[in-house]
């Protein structure tokens, strides 16, 4: 694509693209942003009910970043370095909680060590208050370790075995390789894992909901401002902070990997061996993982328990009655399925074309366009769906189905992991493949189509899957647009288990994770075994 | 046989070319930012011809053909296609498909499908997409092949199917961006003649960027050789060899001897240079032009000398006294360093295998009408047109 004067369906094209990026992507922040006001700041700001919010979630965010990271820092490790055994296992374990809504992690929490919780209470007749910032913490540690594990090992496996068998030729030790070459190497892709991590924790809105109890964080202060006293405006302040933060972490994270956001999680190990480490470490890992592997596993053995029994944990009796009852309820099921696999196409159709437009293209501004793609992904889901709510809720658009805008709201934020794989695949795709199908007679858009979108199918999965997964797990996002009739399963969930419903409430995440596997299996299959995907997040 | 080839009074262009050109490209210029990557190039290339643009990586020769294929735009100057200036028509309306040195072809789509693409572009109908198709596929010789895909062909069939991909669609003109640099030797050279055979079939206006002298010469009509964005010289393959007019391009195209020497008895078309205290008449080339005592540059190719023992002469030839200083067996000819003056020439023996070696003091031998006078630093009246 030469000069877009030329082709006046490029032009057209772009016009499109940008269109719905201004719409859907920058006009719903700035109307956030914009509905305090200026006095609304003002009065905000001097009331302070903003300050503690603020420092709960600045603690909550350092304190749970860092321990997730050294978990997942050293499944990691003991998954791309070490020899043990049962890695097929392991990496499976990882993968699951991708795969469902991170505040699952608090409501297993409540019922193993909650105030009747069959550790707590039946175990050792406890009745501890598990409310608050160590709550959180713990909670937020185990829900996103996971994530922090594929990242790093994502920015391990990166790593040149090569020169760490030079290192290891020319005398080095392993730990001494690892320090010395390994670590400076990875340090600016370690760096941005920890950052993505960071910018998980503070947007969680679902665990500090569930278990935060009056330790407000600025997400839960956001909703209760809301939901509580039907204040926007301060609402809309306090998402703006939380914004503001994101942003902040996201820039440093920009500047340390020039914004990768996705990994590939696949069955492949490496081709090149790395040098071997000593049988001990080999142990270590094997036990630090199996530990974090059975927490994982008790949190969703805990489930699928309570979601089978009468009534977890006091009476054990077998019963179907919960899956009954999802059965009967299966709206919110089904909405997710269809607004996920719409969103999920979608995303990934506009995710490729846009991709194509910048990264192809030779106009001005494009920059500009990269940015706002790329840009969702600093945005916290709380703050994205409150700025849907708030640009959308207009008398005269109460024709548009909400349902259709809970989709639109999943395209576009999640546009950023489709957005980059394109980029990246496309920058895999020499020109002269492009240029060769236009010498032969093809347009800009008809070589699109015939000729990059298939090449590009790779990228296109990874938007599309990211874009499921997120769908299936979101609450955040979700939880200002859902209507009665557009409700969702992690809607569901947590209204669930707010009414101390934890059978319904188990048994619905249960099949909200079923279903996603299942349609990751499908699509799997369907895309020859590789399933790629960007971390999800709450 | 003394020089008298065809067209060796000069043109820049071949004969008729300007009124009936089929290519022309007037002054234009491309900048990459500061640096001006073609500066000012003028040519024209005459329908049915196969023309080469020549030269070092870097000299603007690729970025010429893009500029003619639409991938690029001229900063200034015009490209007229059969006498229609194209600059504003976009890359896919141009007909002038391309062959790409890596071939580009599309790896999800089998032999036949990336022969067919150019037509199903077009909106050709199925039934005769297909016939077109497999008589392009059995015309570069691919017959049978066309259910491969790209990956589970060799390096000579995928160029062959660039090569069809690109001609099916009949194109007004045919561009090849180095399209033989990633082959091995020998079949590069072989595929050479076969592109030469496929042209003269055709008919067909080949535009051909090349780095490889070997290639151009071997398989042009004309040649432009180009040099830090401006042609240096255009011509036929032997006014480009045997006359180049700067030391550049008697450098850049095979090996040559270039010995600093004096112009003296100018005579309108006709001068002595004078070196240590050999004297040798030479012609002067058309527009060339030196003065009494000027410094130039006497060009003569290591094939043109001979060797003989010491002290020997022979009737119309310069013999300069001389040391053998190195000597390299090359296969097909002997290379001698000889030492003339305290300067080295390079001397080229041919069939090694029947002469005798040389060895200490011989006689260089020189023809006068081999040599050739090269006017150092003149590139502005260089361009061609």
């Amino acid at each position: 694509m030469t000069s877009l004067r030329r082709e006046p369906s490029l032009l057209l094209a772009l016009l499109v693209v940008t269109g719905l990026v201004l719409l859907f992507i920058v006009y719903p922040q700035v109307r956030v942003v914009a509905t305090p006001g200026g006095s609304g700041y003002a009065d905000f700001f001097s009331g302070g009910s903003w300050v503690r919010p603020l420092q709960n979630s600045l603690s909550v965010t350092a304190l749970s970043t860092t321990t997730a990271v050294l978990l997942g820092f050293v499944y990691a490790y003991a998954m791309v370095y070490t020899d043990m055994r049962g890695k097929p296992f392991f990496r499976l374990v990882g993968i699951l909680p991708l795969l469902s809504p991170p505040f699952v992690v608090a409501a297993a929490y409540i019922l193993l060590f909650g105030p009747r919780g069959i550790i707590t209470y039946h175990v050792f007749g406890q009745s501890p208050n598990i409310l608050g910032l160590f709550g959180i913490w713990g909670v937020q540690t185990i829900a996103f370790f996971p994530f922090s594990y594929q990242l790093i090992a994502d920015v391990l496996s990166r790593s040149d075995a090569r020169l760490e068998q030079a290192a290891r030729n020319l005398g080095a030790g392993p730990w001494q390789v690892f320090r010395s070459v390994t670590l400076p190497l990875t340090r600016p892709g370690l760096g941005a894992a920890i950052l993505t991590t960071a910018i998980y924790v503070l947007e969680d809105f679902g665990n500090p909901a569930l278990i935060g109890g009056l330790y407000t964080v600025l997400p839960t202060q956001a909703y209760g401002l809301i939901s509580g006293f039907g204040d926007l405006s301060g609402a809309a302040a306090v998402s703006t902070i939380l914004l503001g933060l994101a942003l902040v972490i996201y820039v440093a994270k920009l500047r340390l990997d020039g914004g990768r956001q996705y990994v590939t999680v696949s069955g492949k190990a490496s081709s090149i061996p790395r040098p071997p480490v000593p049988r001990w470490v080999s142990w270590a890992a094997f036990i630090a993982c199996s530990l974090c592997a059975l927490v994982i596993l008790l949190v969703y053995g805990t489930l699928v328990v309570s979601a089978l029994t009468l009534a977890f944990p006091t009476n054990l009796g077998f019963t179907t009655q919960h899956f009954e009852y999802v059965g009967a309820h299966s709206l919110s099921l089904r909405n997710t399925l269809v607004y996920g696999l719409v969103a999920a196409t979608l995303s990934g159709i506009f995710a490729v074309l846009a991709a194509f437009l910048v990264e192809r293209g030779r106009w001005r501004g494009r920059r500009v366009l990269d940015f706002l793609l790329i840009m969702p992904a600093a945005v916290p889901g709380l703050f994205f769906g409150l700025g849907y709510a708030t640009a959308f809720n207009e008398q005269w658009l109460d024709w548009v189905d909400r349902g259709a805008l809970i989709t639109i709201s999943m395209i576009f934020w999640n546009i950023p992991v489709g957005y980059q794989a394109a980029v990246a695949g496309l920058r895999q795709i020499d020109r002269s493949i492009d240029e060769a199908a236009t010498s032969l007679g093809a347009s800009g858009l008809r070589t699109f189509r015939d000729v990059l979108v298939p090449m590009l199918g790779g990228s296109v999965r990874v938007g599309f899957t990211t874009t499921f997964v997120r769908a299936v797990t979101t609450l955040s996002v979700v939880i200002f647009l859902f209507t009665t009739q557009s409700t969702t399963a992690t809607i569901t969930i947590f209204q669930l288990v707010g009414d101390f419903n934890w059978g319904g409430a188990t048994a619905f995440t249960v099949a909200d994770v079923g279903m996603a596997i299942i349609a990751l299996v499908v699509i799997a299959v369907l895309g020859r075994g590789r399933v790629s995907l960007g971390a999800a997040r709450g | 046989m003394a020089d008298g080839q065809p067209g060796s009074s000069a043109p820049e262009v071949l004969p008729g070319a300007a009124e009936t050109a089929h290519l022309r490209v007037d002054n234009v210029t491309k900048r990459f930012g500061a640096a001006k990557a073609v500066d000012n190039v003028s040519f024209a290339i005459p329908r049915g011809a196969f023309a080469t643009l020549l030269g070092p990586s870097g000299c603007g020769k690729t970025t010429t053909l893009r500029m003619i294929a639409g991938f690029y735009d001229p900063d200034e100057g015009d490209i007229v296609l059969s006498g229609k200036r194209i600059n504003q028509l976009p890359a896919h309306r141009r007909g002038t498909a391309m062959v790409f040195q890596d071939y580009a072809l599309f790896p999800h789509m089998t032999v036949k499908d990336n022969v067919g693409y150019g037509l199903r572009v077009a909106g050709v109908p199925g039934k005769e997409r297909e016939r077109r198709v497999a008589e392009t596929l059995e015309f570069v010789g691919l017959g049978g092949l066309g259910h491969r895909w790209p990956n589970q062909l060799s390096g000579g069939q995928q160029q062959r199917v660039a090569v069809g991909r690109a001609l099916v669609v009949r194109p007004q003109i045919l561009l090849l961006d180095e399209p033989l640099s990633n082959l091995d030797a020998k079949l590069r050279e072989s595929l050479r003649w076969e592109m030469r055979e496929l042209q003269q079939q055709l008919r067909m206006t080949f535009i051909y960027v090349t780095h490889d002298q070997d290639e151009a010469l071997s398989l042009s009509d004309w040649i432009a050789v180009m040099n830090q964005g401006r042609v240096e010289q255009a011509g036929t393959p032997w006014e480009i060899y045997y006359r180049p007019r700067t030391e550049f391009l008697a450098d850049f195209v095979g090996a040559v001897n270039l010995v600093p020497a004096i112009a003296r008895d100018v005579r309108g078309a006709t001068a002595v240079l004078a070196f240590g205290g050999a004297r040798v008449p030479v012609g002067l080339p058309p527009g060339v032009s030196v003065r009494e005592d000027q410094e130039v540059r006497l060009s003569v190719r290591p094939e043109s000398l001979w060797l003989a023992s010491a002290g020997a002469t022979a009737q119309g030839m310069i013999s300069l006294a001389g040391t053998v200083a190195r000597r390299a067996f090359l296969g097909d000819i002997m290379r001698y360093w000889i030492n003339v003056d305290g300067r080295e020439w390079i001397v080229d023996q041919a069939d090694p295998g029947a002469g005798v070696a040389f060895e200490g003091s011989v006689s260089l031998m020189l023809r006068p009408e081999r040599a050739h006078v090269i006017v150092p630093a003149t590139p502005a009246e260089l361009s061609s047109g």
